[in-house]
């Protein structure tokens, strides 16, 4: 695995929003839609994959989101379970049921939380938070400040915010200054 | 600005998709025994019409899949969305 360089983004509070960097997490993209796809990653991770369009699983270890139909994103501490890629791999990836990458140094984690988060949000994106506020589990991809992000609504005014390292430190400082005016 | 209903994700703002241009152009079976007027047709003639077009859409910062969409061009008003490799609705052929 990559060694995970971590940007610039220290933790803010404004107007009751705390910016986090909620690093160190790992990040596991995976694609697939064959039934024994489906058998292998239950059993490995021992959750069900989300099937209906914008919302997540859960368990104690792991989260699941929805991308695409046939499309998820797992991520997880790093001290969880630092093999389940290995083994993901070795019983999909390498098999051809489906495909498995990590794009743990891909994609950064801000964890932002307070009661204006979502004010915050839609300052910036054209999507409509009404529906996924008020859905704890939900989550969706979409642009914030012109930038691609994948949102999970992790818990109530809590959303886990990921986005491509090298836009990280842009989207953070735009996060921390519009947490000014909201 | 309009909203279009990902068939996958539900109802988005445009910007969010990027258009792929008319859609329904089938690739000729046989390209080399294309004339060069029939392949510059197939390759860059576009319809460009006021009124109802089929288009393909691309959910870019979204599911990233493909789609159509039935718009019709002069209001933009989107009135049908069906998946890639589903038949245009027969109601605005």
């Amino acid at each position: 695995m990559l060694e995970i360089l971590h940007p610039n983004i220290s933790n803010n509070n404004k107007n009751n929003i705390d910016i986090n960097l909620s690093e160190e997490k790992i990040k596991i993209n995976i694609r697939g839609k064959n039934k024994e796809f489906f058998t292998k990653v239950g059993k490995i991770l021992s959750i069900i994959l989300p099937s209906e369009s914008n919302t997540s699983s859960s368990n104690e270890n792991y989260d699941v989101l929805w991308l695409s139909p046939d499309e998820w994103i797992v991520y997880f501490d790093e001290n969880k379970n630092s093999n389940i890629f290995d083994q993901l791999y070795k019983d999909i990836s390498s098999l051809k049921f489906g495909s498995i990458t990590d794009i743990s140094s891909q994609l950064i984690c801000i964890n932002i939380k307070g009661e204006n988060i979502f004010e915050l949000l839609s300052s910036g994106s054209p999507f409509n938070f009404e529906k996924f506020k008020n859905n704890v589990g939900s989550s969706t991809q979409t642009i914030v400040n012109h930038i691609d992000v994948i949102l999970h609504h992790k818990s109530k005014n809590n959303v886990n915010l990921f986005v491509r390292r090298s836009f990280s430190e842009h989207l953070y400082e735009w996060l921390v200054d519009s947490s000014n005016f909201v | 600005m309009f909203l279009i209903n990902c068939p996958f994700c539900g109802e988005r703002d445009q910007s969010e998709f990027s258009s792929g241009g008319e859609a329904h152009i089938v690739r000729p079976k046989q390209p080399t025994e294309l004339s060069d007027d029939e392949w510059a047709e197939y390759l860059f003639m576009r319809k460009n019409i006021k009124g109802i077009q089929f288009e393909r859409w691309n959910h870019v910062h979204g599911c990233r899949k493909w789609f159509n969409v039935v718009r019709d061009t002069s209001n933009d008003k989107i009135l049908s969305v069906y998946k890639m490799g589903e038949k245009p609705p027969v109601s605005y052929k």
